[in-house]
């Protein structure tokens, strides 16, 4: 008789803890990271009376959770493919924004300025279009500094939430690491039933780590897990928590590096390729820095050719043109880690050459190497890094001060600080070259019919250049220059001297003079300014294949493809990482419906074991009753 | 599949959001009418939409070029229309002048007016254009390229010639230097010319130059192009080369033609023994000196026959100088129509390029609206339709039923 009671209690018991769970699920459904859990019931062992055994019951042998590692797994690591384009989507769109635009911004202040010179062409001697050639380059430069500012701050924005990211990873690290003992302690204490809450913490805890960064764990025997990121770096192990930090660049103190605490604050960045804080980095090493390169070296390619330009012609007072811009020279930052103090100092050697790529230049076995940033790939260097033979790759040339000491390292920055120094600093329109350093002039005593055509200057440097000289017919077909050997005539052909050059065709008369000299005065003429005009369509850079609008163009395709192409990824995996949000969910998540059913059958079988109980009790009163009615 | 609460919602709101986000951008591309806002949209046409738009400003700055250069050639060929009307006047007063009868006052008054005439000129070759530069200064436009001397005029100014960039690779002047209009003027008749002899003794005789001519291109090249033409006799004269060799004689009556080494020249009058004509090839004359010669040759002096055929020879000289001048301006005038031909030809090449530019531009980003429009209603449709069936399903819950 007694075992009907022990019966319908362990199955009251069983179920209130089966309702209790249900609860339990219920009330969990929109806790994020939570397991759905479910009891876990045995029928107890049956009691023999002799000839048969009667069921014992039934019992709550553990709460179980519903988890699967494989579909955990692959949502952290989907989770931190998708933090890492997240946050390099955020950055490209941004740049895209700032530069993809083909109306407005760069494009447009470039054509202006290179308009304004085909105005002051127009009316060489009027101050007017001078003075807006002058705005017209204000704005130019303005609009490169505004955009190497803008890019300036994204890269200060990325410092930022690098810095926030770390701190987060140390804090999840520690967490992890505290959850893990009490996982270790709580499943000793149970006989090793898991404490479910403690694991769902946990993983939600994983889960919002490999969100910042791409994480792998291993666990071990006793419930604790480790945790790794990277190339394998320790996190989280035995217990132990590696505390990350940020350190500053070893060539550039404005860009920070992550780095291990421990082990002489190891900088691991490099290893660093998933999660929010992968995404940082390559964002800044693969759109930033890449834009602010890239952007420099049209600024470095317009302020070269302007002023070169400007140096061949002469000015409304007759002096040779002054530079209008002024870019910095590249930059070359000695290593934090060099033992010694030899600095570098670099130049451009050659434009056709410079590319938008930082270079790493170190010194080892008594030999430079010149690595691409980019490509990681070796340059050919030539000369010794002296001042009389400097070392000449890439377009540039590296002059160091002294012998390094061997291990040292250069950072080499050919065009990374040219936008942001962009400037103007011509003031005086009149000092704007549109006339040409020298003219020509055929004598009026001329019998012959030639003419010479307006010359060129090749080389502004050259001393004799504003010399005046006599080309004289000796015959129909010779001519002497001041008197010097006697050359052939061709009608057409070139003639230079003294860094000019200039044509005579026709049919020169014995005795024909004609005069190449100084311009100076000549301040109608344009003849510089419309060489100047012409200038964004010349190929001056990629060993002149590019002209500077080509460079403008695929610099906007170049960012345009990019943050397509990181569009593309991030939609992809956004497809991806909803996938294994599903596949948890289906697993672990709660459907209402489904507790509502279960809430249902515990409360069914519940009443069912309390009527059991009842008709137990109803069956000892009538055996009662019965014996009652005997004895009395 | 087993789906739970927490996923419906979810990816409800992941699809609303992504629903959303289209939605934007379609609203996007219809505001700015163009297929893509960045080059994100589409890099390779952005980067060409890029190119075409620096294409784009620099023909319309071609254009911008060849109205200005339009205005300065304008302004040139008026001047030198006015240049050609006032060298007529001259040439009517030469005609005038060149009239056997007139008194030293009436030459006096046609020299009056040769001089305003010459004050004219000078003030056309000293035309400024809107932006105060000497057209015909050459480079050196701020200086003012010609001024007044006691046998012509100076000119300043130098040979430099403006160019204007009115096309991709085609440049064309924008003026013309004064050395090369005003300065640059053959004497006679282009070729040759015959003078009285220069130095003492002048000529005593009444001959005075008519027309000359080449008769015989070749032989007049095979020669140095310098004799002297001297009278032995009133009837006979005697052709001598630059080495003084006798290479022609002959009779001569007035109104004969000399002919020799490919040269014709008409005399008139009666030569005295031992006058002679000089015959040189023609060199340049400022166009003052010519009126400035005309001047002179117009001054009062005796009245003898022998001085009337010197005036008469430097009134006929006077002649072929205006009437070099003429052709000279006209050449000229040719020359600017010829480049205000292409500019106008250029500036209708641009308008072509331009609207070709422009189509291109608007074929790669211009926007398809009957596409877009559609895609917005498509795009609004599935919008409330993903809200609608959310707010259907979200009642359906089995804690509704159980009562």
């Amino acid at each position: 008789m007694s075992d009907i009671f022990g019966i319908s209690v362990t199955a009251l018991q069983a179920f209130q803890a089966a309702i209790n769970t249900t609860g339990n699920n219920i009330a969990n459904a929109s806790t994020p990271g939570y397991d759905r859990e479910t009891v876990n019931l045995a029928a107890n062992p049956p009691q023999s009376n002799g000839t048969v055994s009667v069921g014992g019951g039934v019992s709550v042998t553990g709460i179980g959770r519903a988890y699967s590692q494989a579909a955990t797994n692959q949502l952290n690591q989907s989770q931190s493919a998708l933090g890492q384009l997240n946050a390099l989507q955020n950055y490209s769109t941004q740049l895209d924004n700032l530069l993809g635009t083909t109306s407005g911004g760069l494009s447009t202040a470039l054509q202006s300025f290179y308009s304004a010179f085909s105005d002051v062409a127009n009316a060489p001697t009027s101050t007017a279009s001078r003075q807006a050639l002058l705005s017209k380059a204000q704005s130019l430069a303005g609009s490169f500094q505004n955009t190497s500012s803008e890019l300036d701050n994204l890269n200060q924005d990325v410092n930022t939430r690098i810095t926030a990211d770390v701190t987060q990873i140390n804090s999840l690290a520690q967490a992890i690491s505290t959850v893990n003992k009490q996982i270790q302690v709580g499943t000793a204490q149970d006989g090793g039933q898991p404490p479910n809450e403690l694991l769902d913490q946990r993983d939600q805890l994983l889960s919002q780590l490999s969100q910042v960064v791409g994480v792998s764990t291993t666990t071990q025997a006793d419930g604790t897990i480790n945790v790794f990121i990277g190339n394998g770096q320790p996190l989280v192990l035995q217990g132990q928590v590696t505390q990350l930090t940020t350190v500053q660049n070893q060539y550039n103190a404005s860009q920070l590096e992550i780095s291990t605490a421990a082990a002489n604050g190891n900088v691991i960045s490099g290893s660093i390729t998933s999660g929010d804080l992968g995404g940082l980095l390559a964002a800044r090493n693969t759109v930033i820095n890449p834009a602010l390169n890239q952007l420099g070296q049209v600024a470095t390619a317009i302020s070269q050719t302007v002023n070169s330009q400007q140096a061949q012609g002469l000015d409304l007072s007759g002096q040779f043109g002054a530079p209008i811009f002024s870019v910095s020279a590249p930059i070359a930052t000695a290593s934090k880690l060099n033992t010694d103090a030899t600095s570098a100092t670099v130049s451009i050697a050659n434009l056709g050459g410079l590319t938008s790529d930082n270079y790493v230049l170190s010194y080892a076995g008594g030999a430079y190497t010149l690595t691409d940033q980019t490509t990681s790939s070796d340059v050919t260097l030539s000369g010794n890094g002296t001042a009389g033979n400097p070392l000449t790759a890439a377009g540039l040339s590296i002059v160091l001060s002294g012998t390094p000491a061997n291990g040292d390292t250069f950072l080499v920055q050919p065009t990374a600080a040219a936008a942001s120094s962009f400037k103007v600093v011509m003031t005086d329109p009149s000092q704007i070259a549109a006339a040409g350093a020298v003219q020509a002039s055929a004598s009026n005593a001329n019998t012959g019919n030639a003419t010479i055509s307006n010359p060129t200057t090749l080389d502004a440097a050259n001393p004799n250049l504003l010399t005046a000289a006599t080309i004289r017919f000796t015959g129909p077909t010779t001519y002497t220059i001041n008197g010097g050997p006697a050359q052939a005539y061709t009608s057409g052909g070139n003639i230079g001297f003294d860094g000019w050059e200039t044509e005579i065709s026709g049919t020169p008369a014995t005795g024909d003079t004609f005069t190449v000299g100084s311009n100076v005065g000549g301040t109608g003429d344009n003849s510089n300014a419309l060489l100047a005009a012409n200038q964004q369509s010349v190929g001056v850079l990629s060993n002149g294949t590019t002209s500077i609008t080509d460079a403008v163009s695929s610099l906007i395709t170049g960012l345009g493809a990019q943050a397509q192409e990181i569009n593309t990824a991030q939609s992809a995996q956004s497809a991806v990482n909803s996938q294994a949000q599903a596949s948890v969910q289906s697993v672990s998540g709660v459907n209402l419906d489904e507790e509502a059913a279960s809430l249902l059958q515990w409360q069914q079988a519940y009443q069912a074991a309390a009527q059991a109980l009842a008709v137990g009790s109803s069956l000892f009163t009538t055996l009662i009753d019965s014996v009652n009615g005997t004895f009395t | 599949m087993r789906v739970t609460d927490s996923l419906i919602q979810s990816q409800f709101l992941a699809a609303v959001s992504s629903l959303e986000s289209n939605l934007a951008q379609t609203q996007n591309e219809i505001s700015s009418s163009s297929s893509f806002t960045t080059a994100a949209g589409n890099p390779a046409a952005a980067g060409a939409v890029n190119n075409y738009t620096q294409a784009l400003a620099q023909s319309q700055q071609y254009v911008t070029n060849s109205n200005a250069a339009q205005t300065r050639l304008s302004t040139e060929d008026n001047s030198l229309s006015q240049v050609q009307s006032a060298l007529q006047s001259l040439r009517d007063l030469a005609l005038e002048a060149n009239n056997s009868g007139l008194s030293d006052q009436d030459r006096s008054a046609i020299a009056t007016q040769a001089t305003q005439i010459q004050n004219t000129l000078l003030g056309l070759a000293n035309t400024q254009d809107g932006n105060g530069e000497y057209l015909f200064g050459g480079f050196s436009t701020g200086t003012q390229p010609f001024s007044l001397t006691s046998t012509g005029a100076t000119y300043n100014g130098d040979q430099g010639q403006r160019m204007v960039q009115i096309g991709p690779g085609q440049t064309i002047p924008d003026s013309d230097n004064g050395n090369a209009v005003f300065q640059q003027i053959k004497t006679g008749n282009g070729t040759f010319n015959v003078t009285e002899p220069t130095g003492a003794p002048a000529n005593t005789g009444t001959g005075v130059v008519g027309a000359t001519s080449v008769s015989n291109p070749e032989t007049y090249a095979a020669g140095n192009g310098q004799y002297t033409i001297d009278f032995t006799a009133p009837g006979t004269y005697e052709v001598r080369d630059s080495t003084n060799a006798v290479i022609d004689t002959g009779a001569y009556a007035s109104g004969g033609t000399i002919s020799f080494a490919g040269i014709q020249v008409n005399l008139t009058g009666a030569p005295a023994a031992g006058d002679s004509f000089s015959v040189a090839p023609s060199t340049n004359q400022s166009l003052f000196a010519t009126v400035q010669n005309f001047v002179s040759a117009l001054q009062p002096g005796s009245d003898s026959a022998a001085s009337l055929a010197q005036m008469n020879n430097g009134i006929n000289g006077t002649l072929n100088n205006i009437d070099q001048a003429l052709d000279q301006m006209s050449n000229v005038r040719a020359d600017i129509g010829g480049r205000l031909n292409s500019i106008t030809t250029q500036q209708s090449v641009a308008g072509t390029q331009q609207t070709q530019l422009q189509s291109n531009i608007s074929s790669l980003q211009g926007l398809d609206y009957a596409a877009a429009i559609t895609t917005l209603d498509q795009q609004n449709t599935t919008l409330s339709a993903a809200l609608q069936a959310y707010a259907q399903t979200q009642g359906l819950s089995l804690f509704n039923f159980i009562k």
